[in-house]
């Protein structure tokens, strides 16, 4: 394994007493493993070519959509490879879920995909309530699919805004999150809480829906599609955005396939795959919406894919709206919640794919098995095939369009 | 629930699997051998009648007695979910067969079964640990994982309290590991 | 102890100030009598036998002190200008409306760690901020701000700023290379390609002006631009603006040209490894550039201080104090008191619980007002160059503020995109506009 860098070796002063140097070499940082590669990949990624070097992205960089860490290999301005590293933000979720109660764990749930909280519980609770064999109440499921809609808004808002701070629009954050804190300060009047919720249940969810909610929920419909189109006009008809992300990062579908992309990622490329078509739950069937599809499979197909589900998300929270029945929003269960042993996976489409947990039941309160399936982590997988023949700047481009976030990555 | 699908299953698979294909609300469920891991799944890849081109999930579990695989699969031809184990590793050195062959993005799902339960995937070309440092030496999701032994293993041992190597105080002696119960 | 030493250690903190400074001040005054009494008339003669020198002197450090309450007020305006793009309110804290909130970065920036990373090459570490300020401060000097009110009028005016813009790519890549820091080097190497592919157009772009002008001194070119708004050049060589607009904004490093500081991918480009004053230097370098671009743009297609009419003024009023005798020192009396009282007289009869001392300090204040506006007044109207620079700051901040604008609402371009445009489009268009102008005059002087 060679280094590139071959320069004199400095040495570092202690920080306690400046007379002491220390055998460290100074200031040449390589981000190379220091032992020797122990996988074919780890051999062919750490081994440099001529011209090239090694350019590392850090845990701590303005741009990363949270705490990961990517080793380029660049040769000059040209990126010829990439590994990205996880695990700092990782919390051990699936083991401490092993030693929790049912109840306990919807909470722990919610900060794997922290953007948008709400899917994470609902696939558990989904999964416990196969396990359980219960019937959730028709107005239950309404509103979960109202709150969950709205937080889909709310997270591709997020999304639109990040992407185009990391191409170098300052503008657009700050008027997407205009909408963003609108919908979290309804999601606060409804749940309790601004970001992780904690909101569903074993056979339903934890409050009805209030006045405070209803009252700012309708005063943002009046102005929510005027509001995107506004937001989307921003950046739609920008040359310079346009000319940036046309033909960025392109995913092919096959390759999507392969890798197993979920979501609008997906969806860009041409794949018509939404869980809530595919393989329905809830009261999906009744509701009537489309799923956009594109076909270039570039980060400007991404973006305006996920701005076509922002519409069909207005639509499918006005169908909730109108058809929301009476009843009760939760279903009777015991305070100990013992399912039956037995395995039970359940899958929803959270704004970035398709998240799924799969719960695995000895018939005791605490699940002897909780595997939780995010999509953000497959996707990160894709950024090392895309990005091969791209510049530097579009590192935090292409990771921009595909939308990871890293709590659901390192969970 | 779809019967069709489980006869398709027991009619093209019936030799290898090792016990009946179970269905219960939308997923069915089949079990077979580690070695036939491969061949299944390129099976219900590639035909037609199965079409399963859709890799939903793939992780480890451990039983307390055996170690297993478990695939989700998704298929436009039925309705439901399709979970393929592959049952009756050791638990001592559990080996699979990888299936990067057909789906390339399960290399990071088994990076994450090996690295949480020390399951060697052969042929998978990058088996590195993903999510704790390349230099830790236990697997954290078995059932035999145990954090003192760990920490007291690491750079800060004996630093605080539970990092001292000591058994639990109210742990059986031969302190027993959870065993699930099959349905 | 001695009678002095017992005096000295009962003395308190201030009392030994005072002890210490009085004598030291009395021995410094008298050097300084006698050495003025010695080689005064020597430096007398000497300074007034070399007014020119003297005059660039007091230019020079004119302008170089200028520059840094330039930079302050155009960091503030962006500030708030893109705040309020933002739909957020921007800095509302410190002093009203956030005004001084400039001045305290810049104290900030001065009481900051200053170190230099380990491996990095002191020296040339060290020189790079001063070498980018200098190539920005240096262009001050030759920009005509108002009729006689410039740094020096050099007839290749516009080669050297030019030229002196070019230092600034030298400290970039300075500063890149000495930083020891893969990302440093990115942004060093990224900002000299960048510089140097867009000097051409920018250059190209103002020969057909230089031709219709016949000189290269921006004082001269300014005044050809005097009489009303047509004489203007924009109007003459409407692509050339253009492309100098789009090059100076290349040239300045701002939005969207601003990949050198691009701090979502490459933390903070060169600048990455500077912090405390040093990152000073090149923070307000970088503002001064854009006063600088914008200055020139004016200079050159808007008419510089040319107000967009024919300026009837300056009338001359010439008051004649002296003529007035005693009633001078009545007046000089009694005025200020009675204004005072006049302004104060509607605060404190029309807020019923307004304290008396309260109206005559807002009589006071507004009184003040009145008086230095009264003195501005007589100023615009009768020194040319305060009219001219009044004009010339107006047009100049619009063009910052058109900066600031595209900052706040583009994203910004790749590198390879940002080349291309360069040698592809903007280089072609000025050769294009060159070889116009050279055959409309051709036609037209027939």
């Amino acid at each position: 394994m060679t280094t590139s860098h071959e320069g004199p070796r400095l040495r570092q002063q202690s920080q306690d007493d400046p007379r002491v140097m220390l055998d460290i070499d100074a200031g040449a940082f390589e981000p190379v493993p220091p032992y020797p590669p122990r996988t074919e990949r780890e051999a062919e990624f750490y081994t440099l070519g001529d011209g090239e070097m090694f350019l590392n992205m850090g845990p701590q960089h303005p741009s990363t959509h949270g705490v990961l860490r990517i080793v380029l290999k660049l040769n000059g301005e040209q990126v010829v490879d990439l590994d990205p590293v996880l695990g700092y933000l990782h919390r051990g979720v699936e083991k401490i879920s092993e030693n929790s109660d049912y109840h306990h764990i919807v909470n722990q749930l919610d900060p794997l995909e922290y953007v948008s909280a709400l899917f994470n519980e609902w696939a558990y609770v989904m999964a416990g309530e196969k396990l359980l064999d219960l019937q959730v109440p028709r107005r239950a499921e309404y509103i979960r699919v109202l709150s969950s809609e709205l937080l889909r808004i709310s997270s591709h808002c997020l999304f639109m805004g990040w992407f185009a701070l990391d191409l170098g629009g300052l503008t657009p954050v700050l008027w997407s999150f205009i909408e963003r804190d609108e919908i979290v300060e309804m999601l606060g009047a409804l749940t309790g809480a601004r970001m992780l919720f904690n909101y569903f249940r074993f056979g339903g969810v934890n409050g009805d829906l209030n006045h405070e909610f209803m009252s700012r929920l309708g005063s943002w419909m009046s102005r929510a599609a005027s509001h995107v189109e506004a937001n989307t006009g921003l950046l739609n008809e920008n040359e310079i955005f346009v000319r940036r992300s046309r033909g960025l990062g392109v995913v092919d579908r096959e390759t999507a396939l392969r890798m197993c992309m979920t979501g609008p990622n997906l969806r860009a490329t041409g794949v018509p795959f939404d869980v809530r078509r595919a393989h329905p739950y809830s009261v999906y069937p009744e509701l009537d919406f489309d799923i956009p599809t594109r076909s270039e499979g570039d980060s400007l197909a991404r973006y305006l894919l996920r701005v076509d589900e922002i519409r069909q998300s207005l639509r499918i929270i006005d169908q909730c709206l109108h058809q929301m029945p009476d009843g009760p929003v939760m279903a009777k269960i015991p305070r100990k919640i013992t399912p039956r042993p037995g395995r039970a996976y359940a899958a929803v489409e959270s704004p970035r794919g398709q998240y799924a947990i799969y719960m695995m039941s000895d018939g005791t309160d605490q699940p002897f098995r909780l595997r939780i399936h995010d999509p953000s982590f497959l996707h990160l997988q894709s950024v090392g095939l895309l990005m091969p023949g791209n510049l530097v700047a579009d590192t935090m481009a292409v990771m921009a369009s595909l939308d990871p976030v890293m709590g659901g990555v390192d969970k | 629930m779809d019967r069709a699908l489980r006869r398709r299953l027991e009619a093209r698979f019936g030799d290898r699997l090792t016990g009946p294909v179970r269905q219960r609300h939308d997923e069915t469920e089949i079990r077979v051998g580690p070695g036939d891991v491969p061949d299944t799944l390129r099976t219900l890849h590639d035909d037609p009648s199965f079409r399963f081109e859709f890799l939903s999930d793939l992780c480890g579990v451990d039983t307390g007695l055996v170690m297993q695989v478990v695939y989700h699969l998704w298929s436009e031809t039925t309705t439901d979910w399709l979970r393929v184990i592959a049952d009756g590793l050791s638990r001592d050195d559990p080996r699979v067969p990888s299936i990067t062959s057909l789906w390339k993005g399960a290399e990071w799902m088994e990076r994450e079964a090996y690295d949480m339960f020390g399951i060697t995937f052969e042929g998978n070309r990058d088996l590195r640990r993903i999510y704790m440092p390349p230099d830790y030496t236990s697997f954290p999701l078995r059932k035999d994982f145990f954090l003192a032994d760990d920490a007291a293993r690491s750079p800060g041992a004996g630093v605080r309290h539970q990092e001292q190597t000591h058994t639990p105080r109210n742990a059986p002696p031969g302190r027993a590991i959870r065993v699930a119960k099959e349905a | 102890m001695t009678t002095v030493s017992r005096a000295w250690s009962r003395l308190t903190l201030p009392g030994k100030l005072i002890f210490t400074l009085i004598p030291l001040l009395a021995a410094l005054t008298v050097g300084l009598l006698v050495a003025l009494l010695l080689i005064g008339p020597f430096v007398w003669t000497f300074l007034t036998d070399n007014l020119p020198l003297v005059r660039f002197v007091i230019a020079a450090t004119a302008v170089l002190l200028m520059s840094i309450p330039t930079a302050f007020i155009i960091i503030y305006m962006e500030m708030k200008i893109i705040a309020q793009m933002n739909l957020r309110i921007g800095p509302d804290r410190v002093g009203p409306y956030g005004s001084l909130l400039s001045v305290v970065h810049g104290l900030k920036v001065l009481v900051k760690e200053d170190f230099t990373p380990t491996g990095a090459d002191t020296p040339v570490f060290t020189l790079a901020p001063v070498v980018v300020y200098l190539g920005a401060v240096m262009s001050l000097m030759v920009i005509p701000f108002a009729p006689g009110l410039f740094g020096q009028d050099f007839n290749i005016g516009l080669l050297y700023f030019f030229a002196v813009g070019g230092l600034s790519v030298v400290g970039l890549m300075m500063a890149g290379w000495s930083s020891y820091n893969k990302y440093s080097l990115l942004g060093g190497l990224r900002s000299a390609a960048q510089v140097i592919s867009y000097e051409i157009p920018l250059t190209l772009s103002v020969v057909g002006l230089l031709m219709l002008a016949g000189t290269m001194s921006l004082n001269t070119i300014v005044l050809n631009q005097s009489g009303s708004i047509l004489d203007w050049y924009i109007f003459r060589q409407p692509l050339g603006f253009l492309i100098f607009f789009i090059a100076a904004t290349a040239e300045a490093n701002r939005t969207p040209f601003d990949l050198t500081e691009a701090d979502s991918e490459i933390v903070a480009g060169f600048a990455t490894e500077y912090s405390g004053m040093r990152f000073g230097f090149f923070f307000f370098a970088e503002y001064v550039g854009v006063f600088i671009v914008s200055a020139m743009t004016v200079t050159l297609f808007l008419g510089g201080w040319n107000a967009p009419f024919d300026w009837p003024w300056p009338i001359t009023v010439n008051p004649d104090p002296g003529s007035l005798g005693i009633l001078l020192l009545i007046l000089i009396g009694v005025v200020p008191v009675l204004s005072t009282l006049a302004f104060a007289a509607p605060f404190w009869l029309l807020r019923s619980n307004m304290p008396g001392w309260q109206a005559l300090i807002i009589g006071f204040v507004i009184s003040n007002l009145v008086a230095v506006a009264a003195v501005l007044g007589w100023a615009f109207i009768s020194f040319d160059w305060v009219v001219g620079l009044l004009w010339f700051m107006l047009k100049t901040y619009a063009f910052v503020f058109t900066f600031v604008w595209m900052r706040g609402t583009l994203p910004r371009v790749r590198i390879d995109q940002l080349m291309g445009f360069a040698w592809k489009w903007l280089l072609p268009a000025s050769l294009l506009n060159l070889f116009v102008t050279a055959g409309a005059l051709i036609v037209l002087n027939r």
